[in-house]
């Protein structure tokens, strides 16, 4: 059941133009940030028409440099996936399952094939694939911007085979990072059967995580208090998205002041939350959509 | 014995204090084409819903092909094919693609998209985007899908909404073949028409209760009348006939007697009419249509819950 409902889900999702505009999105948004991080580092080291910038401390250029080269970049891709890319992923997720409330379809499916909890892994895996997918060409439009900057600007030019092979550990952990929201964003579409209430309540939730990674500076006030902010997802999401930087050269603390390495959870503890976070929405989604009724008055 | 196709028991659905479907005894007999009636708002699309496991009942139990759908509702349906209130598909996928959806969800040989497209008439446009269809096309893409999985049950709510007459003529046509294959269909329709040319039996829900249910020629047969054409004052044929214990009810409609009487006794009616000196130029039976029956007991459940 699991597999034959995966394959209509897989159909849906890979046929379906929101994807792939999103994707499209994405990989603007990307580009955009590369080309005017390439920009400001063409300024500093005054590749440009000699003009020259000093907005930068020597290290900050350095770390530049590094995400705009190989194998720097991988982690800076994946660093992005996890900031507008988690946002288009609440998205996408919002309309594979509100649409299916929305356009009726669901009642069609699920008359057909009634395993609701097979419907929301096999949507859930649908997902997690188009992600890893997006992620790939990510990775492969990042390396082409990647290489197009570092012969322009004289940058290292070298792929190690050891650099590749992280690449499916740095994979792992940005989906990793995504999947407590994806399945968030599940629940409250099963919740509010609708992808409105999918993507309101995904985006909310990603807010406040957000605005309460912001409570980490009161870890300053003692070991306690900061062992239960480290219980929140957002410093273990930081700590996976830190991780993954590191694991390509990269240290994200240069370039964002505010992150302080040294409160961060333990990468185990990271992982651990993360999943505990991710199980739970995704019980209650499972809960919500084989509870609640798909037609009819709610 | 085979057990019935559908067959529900107390079956009851309520929204806080609204009864949407109130404890529903149904019995569907395998083979049959069995219509199911009511006015808007009557709980037929809740009973549907939970026959198809997609609304929980708040009480009460539904079989489907002997199965308990809330209990086993892969094989309580596996073998069901439903269309459920109005056609609903991915816009942006081709009717094709669409089927090909459902036949991946639900295991199916893809091969039975072709027979079920040809089936309903819409292999020429099968390949084109769903977002573009009429409405007729959407219907028949919708019985198409119903007949994916081969079914031994099928479940129609409105099959011909928006099809013209010729397409409204085809889908009979094809329901009727599909009930002569030994298939079961459960037919909910507002064409009470289209439910006297095709069903057996029909079950009539008001307010989420049953309030008539029956073979479709006895219910009518109940509900015939006598139609007499009288030259003249028509008023002492009137008073006499009132004074009928048998006859139930005596109106004027366009200068004759429309009387509400056993037709078996029009020979007998006609008797004291003579006797009486009052000579009928006419007396016809009139058959009562399911449109009529269907507004009689409608309005009559109306007037007792005043």
């Amino acid at each position: 059941m699991l597999r034959n409902l995966f394959a209509a889900e897989w159909l849906k999702l890979y046929r379906r133009p929101l994807a792939w505009g999103l994707l499209a999105i994405f990989l603007g948004l990307m580009l955009l940030s590369q080309g005017l991080w390439a920009l400001v580092l063409a300024l500093h080291i005054g590749a440009v028409g000699g003009l020259e910038l000093q907005a930068l401390a020597p290290a900050q250029v350095e770390q530049l440099k590094l995400q705009l080269s190989f194998p720097g970049v991988f982690g800076a891709v994946l660093g992005q996936l996890n900031g507008t890319g988690g946002i288009l992923a609440i998205i996408l997720a919002a309309g594979a399952l509100g649409s299916d409330y929305s356009w009726g379809t669901m009642r069609t499916l699920l008359a057909r094939a009634p395993a609701r909890g097979s419907y929301l892994a096999a949507k859930t895996l649908a997902l997690l694939l188009a992600l890893l997918l997006a992620t790939l060409i990510a990775l492969l439009v990042g390396s082409l911007v990647a290489f197009i900057v570092s012969v322009w600007l004289d940058l290292p030019l070298r792929i190690r085979f050891s650099d590749l092979a992280l690449l499916p550990l740095g994979i792992a952990r940005a989906l990793l990072v995504i999947l407590p929201y994806l399945l968030a964003t599940l629940a409250c579409a099963a919740w509010g059967r609708s992808a409105l209430a999918g993507m309101g309540g995904g985006l909310i939730f990603l807010a406040l995580d957000v605005g309460a990674g912001s409570l980490s500076s009161l870890g300053l006030v003692n070991e306690l208090v900061l062992f239960m902010i480290n219980l929140l997802l957002q410093p273990n999401i930081t700590t996976l998205v830190v991780l993954n930087g590191q694991l390509f050269g990269l240290d994200p603390s240069l370039l964002t002041s505010a992150l302080d390495l040294a409160y961060l959870p333990s990468p185990l503890q990271a992982i651990f939350v993360v999943l505990i976070y991710s199980s739970s929405f995704g019980y209650v989604a499972w809960r919500t959509l084989a509870r609640r009724d798909v037609s009819g008055q709610q | 014995m085979p057990t019935p196709a559908i067959e529900t028991t107390e079956l009851t659905r309520r929204y806080g204090a609204r009864v949407a479907v109130d404890a529903l005894n149904l019995r569907v007999e395998r083979g049959e084409i069995f219509g199911f009636l009511g006015p808007n708002g009557a709980g037929k699309t809740t009973t549907i819903a939970m026959l198809l496991n997609l609304v929980r009942p708040s009480h009460g139990q539904a079989l489907v092909l002997g199965c308990d759908v809330q209990r086993e509702p892969a094989r309580a349906l596996a073998h069901v094919g439903a269309m459920i209130e109005a056609p609903a598909f991915y816009p942006y996928l081709s009717g094709y693609d669409n089927l090909r959806v459902l036949c991946k969800a639900g295991g199916l040989p893809e091969p039975r998209i072709e027979q079920t497209l040809a089936a309903v008439e819409l292999r020429k446009r099968a390949h084109d985007k769903v977002q573009v269809y009429s409405q007729g096309m959407r219907q028949r893409l919708a019985l198409a899908a119903a007949l994916l999985p081969d079914p031994e049950l099928i479940i129609l709510d409105e099959p011909t909404n928006g099809l013209d007459p010729a397409g409204t003529a085809e889908i009979r046509g094809l329901i009727r073949d599909l009930a002569a294959g030994g298939r079961t269909i459960f037919l909910c329709s507002h064409m009470l028409h289209e439910v006297e040319q095709l069903c057996e039996r029909v079950a009539i829900l008001k307010q989420g209760r049953l309030i008539a249910e029956g073979r479709v020629a006895d219910l009518l047969h109940h509900h015939q009348g006598l139609r007499l054409r009288i030259e003249g004052d028509l008023a002492p044929a009137e008073a006499l006939l009132r004074s009928l214990p048998w006859v139930q009810a005596v109106s004027q409609v366009h200068g004759q007697l429309m009387v509400d009487a056993p037709p078996e006794r029009a020979a007998e009616l006609n008797g004291h009419l003579a006797r009486a000196g009052i000579l009928v130029a006419e007396l016809t039976i009139q058959a009562a249509s399911l449109e009529d029956f269907f507004l009689e007991v409608t309005a009559e459940e109306e007037r007792k819950n005043r």
